[in-house]
């Protein structure tokens, strides 16, 4: 370099370090903008069986809340939901507020479930009655298989 | 990579006529406030390019602005720095147009034969002020509701006219949703296609005229 430099006058030097500062510069915008447009996370949500209750443990009548555990990114997670039993059908309810997420609970003597954050309320199919929240209650898949109960969560 | 531009250059002839003009002789008297209209445009550039960027993942909705907005600066990589980067260069892209502007006074250089080229660094200035106004309303939060909000009612003063032309920048009687898009659309590409023509306008112009030397 050194000796091919003597050669060269200042302005040759000049754009030569031009040249260098430019090349740097656009693999350096090159990289932000493919760190910044590559997506996050890539993988796909699954739908995961998780075991509930047997099939005798099911409300008759009305809703009643579950505890489920199941592990989400090999970290075990403890989840609420509910499942409700109209007489004519059986569903199960997501236990998440669809306003901001507040989990919300079922109050059997006003037959409503009640969010406890901005007063968002649900009848017992899920639909909203009053309050904020914009949809009704998320459904979950379930599943009855050899008398065990089974709640779809995506993971 | 060089002779890949030579090989380039065969077939489109750039550089002869580029030439002339890179390797002009400058007049006495320049000095480094000369530079203050090549560093508005270096960030022009800087700003088109984060845009560009920060286009990929803004969601120019009622419900959605806002949430993309915090999603880009808190989720994405280097979402923060690009969102940064872009506010940062536009108020700075501001303050050196207008210290170009004084340094053109200053200088005479606004005199015969440079007035053209006054009136369409001018017409940069007003669209660079009108960028600046509609890109403040598009992270939907109080303030940019606010800021538009006194901005286009200012407008209803205006005589006769007045509140046609609010209810057109609005896209209704009030600042909604419908005005995002259209400050979105404007901000967006309206904006940076008028910039790009006046800044060729601007350019060629001083290929034409040469530089105004000093006092």
């Amino acid at each position: 370099m050194p000796d091919n430099l003597s050669y060269s006058d200042r302005r040759t030097f000049l754009t030569k370090i031009c040249h260098l500062f430019s090349f740097i510069g656009f693999f350096i915008i090159t990289g932000i903008f493919l760190l910044f447009a590559f997506p996050k996370k890539i993988s796909k949500k699954k739908t995961v069986y998780v075991y509930v209750c047997k099939e005798e443990d099911l409300p008759l009548q009305g809703a009643r809340q579950y505890l489920i555990n199941y592990s989400r990114q090999e970290k075990p997670v403890e989840h609420k939901i509910f499942i409700v039993n109209t007489g004519k059908e059986l569903f199960a309810l997501s236990s998440s507020c669809t306003h901001l997420g507040c989990l919300i609970n079922w109050y059997r003597s006003e037959n409503r479930f009640l969010c406890p954050c901005h007063g968002g309320k649900y009848d017992i199919s899920g639909n909203v009655v009053e309050g904020p929240p914009p949809t009704a209650l998320n459904h979950l898949p379930m599943k009855i298989e050899h008398e065990k109960v089974h709640i779809g969560i995506k993971v | 990579m060089g002779r890949f531009f030579e090989w380039l250059d065969r077939y489109f002839g750039i550089k002869k006529p580029h030439r002339r003009f890179l390797k002009r002789s400058i007049p006495e008297g320049v000095n480094y406030f000369f530079c203050l209209g090549g560093v508005a445009f270096t960030l022009f550039i800087f700003l088109f390019a984060s845009g560009l960027m920060l286009a990929i993942y803004y969601v120019p909705s009622e419900n959605d602005a806002f949430a993309s907005i915090i999603y880009i600066h808190n989720e994405v990589r280097l979402g923060g720095f690009i969102r940064s980067f872009h506010k940062w260069s536009a108020n700075v892209f501001i303050i050196s147009i207008i210290l170009h502007t004084i340094r053109v006074f200053v200088y005479k250089a606004y005199r015969h034969p440079r007035e053209l080229n006054w009136i369409v660094g001018s017409l940069t200035l007003i669209l660079a002020f009108a960028s600046g106004f509609t890109g403040y309303l598009l992270p939907w939060d109080q303030k940019a509701y606010w800021a538009t909000e006194v901005g286009t009612s200012m407008v209803k003063k205006f005589p006769l006219v007045g509140p046609y032309i609010s209810y057109f920048l609005r896209g209704g009687a009030d600042v909604t949703g419908a005005t995002l898009i259209r400050f979105y659309a404007v901000h967006t590409l309206y904006l940076p296609l008028l910039m790009c023509l006046l800044l060729w306008a601007h350019f060629h112009l001083v290929k034409q005229q040469g530089v105004k030397g000093g006092l």
